[in-house]
């Protein structure tokens, strides 16, 4: 089966027509659902950057960068389920409008980046956070920081470009 | 009764020139949602810390003497895109009652930021003890958190009811 039949059988779907607006009764739910998902990213965007801007040694410098992240991260990834499942829901509305809109593609590649950049982050200067825990993070922390930042913030820019585009 | 002024203004050259350059809405709107996430994640961190939730990290005014300070420059960046984007598209924000709930909402919750912050400063270790915070501890942190939650629910539909009252 090709993507195209694939994005087109996700598009007739009960909730996908439901997300459209096109069954009476659902005319707000798009706009409802896309309300929750920007109340779930600005969470997910906020936590990140605290701990981005305590990397760079721009935010929370009399914090431990363990402690913050103990702190932050279980409501990252939280709110980050939550705006999956509502972003999906989005998705599904116009499956194959989206999936060659190219904002929508770039969030995506800023994502998986921004996910890459997580795991050599985490397995990287992380694994001996230990030694700079209280103080100034060592230059690869930093960089994963902003590499962080940089692409969160694409992620938002593109996301938003999604709406002016489609 | 702002229909002429917003009429008005967006016949004003500054309008025009912003109208003019399509990515400036787009732009300005990016930032804002950045910006929302600095503040809305800085609010729901500080609330969920004086609701008693997650108790593993800093204490109430460690945690607000960091935080306050993010919220107080995100609100000045949301002020001046918010702006911009008045200006471009002044009919579509003056016209619908959802923006001037936000801006009601707004200054109420930037008040109350405010007074809580100066008590916080004023008598760090009463908050900080569970024990000893103000009875106003709670009430502030579930009034906050549901003004922010509608302001973005206000602000998203703005842009879904403004061409009813058009």
């Amino acid at each position: 089966m090709s993507v195209e039949a694939l994005l087109a059988i996700i598009e007739a779907w009960p909730i996908s027509v439901a997300m459209r607006g096109e069954i009476p009764g659902t005319e707000w739910l798009f706009p409802i659902i896309e309300t929750l998902h920007v109340m779930a990213l600005t969470i997910v965007v906020g936590s990140i950057a605290m701990l981005d801007l305590r990397l760079l040694g721009l935010a929370s410098r009399n914090t431990a960068v363990s402690r913050l992240t103990a702190e932050v991260l279980p409501w990252t990834w939280t709110a980050w389920s939550v705006a999956a499942v509502f972003g999906t829901l989005m998705f599904m509305a116009k499956a194959g409008t989206y999936a060659g809109n190219l904002q929508f593609r770039l969030k995506f590649v800023c994502m998986g980046l921004a996910a890459v950049n997580m795991f050599v982050f985490h397995f990287g200067a992380y694994r001996q956070v230990a030694r700079w825990d209280g103080g100034e993070p060592p230059m690869s922390a930093k960089l994963a920081g902003a590499l962080s930042l940089s692409l969160w913030i694409g992620v938002v820019f593109f996301g938003r470009w999604v709406g002016f585009t489609t | 009764m702002f229909r002429p002024f917003a009429d008005w203004l967006a016949d004003t050259p500054l309008s025009k020139t912003l109208q003019d350059q399509a990515w400036v809405v787009p732009t300005s709107q990016s930032i804002h949602i950045l910006a929302v996430s600095i503040v809305f994640g800085s609010a729901c961190m500080i609330n969920l810390r004086l609701l008693g939730v997650g108790q593993s990290g800093r204490s109430v005014s460690q945690l607000s003497k960091t935080l306050v300070p993010w919220m107080w420059r995100a609100l000045a960046v949301l002020l001046f895109t918010g702006l911009i984007q008045t200006v471009a598209e002044p009919v579509r924000q003056f016209v619908t009652p959802m923006f001037w709930a936000k801006m009601l909402m707004i200054i109420i919750v930037a008040s109350m930021t405010a007074l809580y912050a100066k008590a916080v400063r004023r008598n760090a270790a009463a908050w900080d003890a569970v024990s000893s915070r103000p009875w106003r501890a709670k009430a502030f942190a579930i009034l906050s958190t549901l003004l922010w939650l509608a302001i973005i629910v206000c602000g998203r539909f703005i842009g879904y009811t403004w061409s009813f009252y058009a």
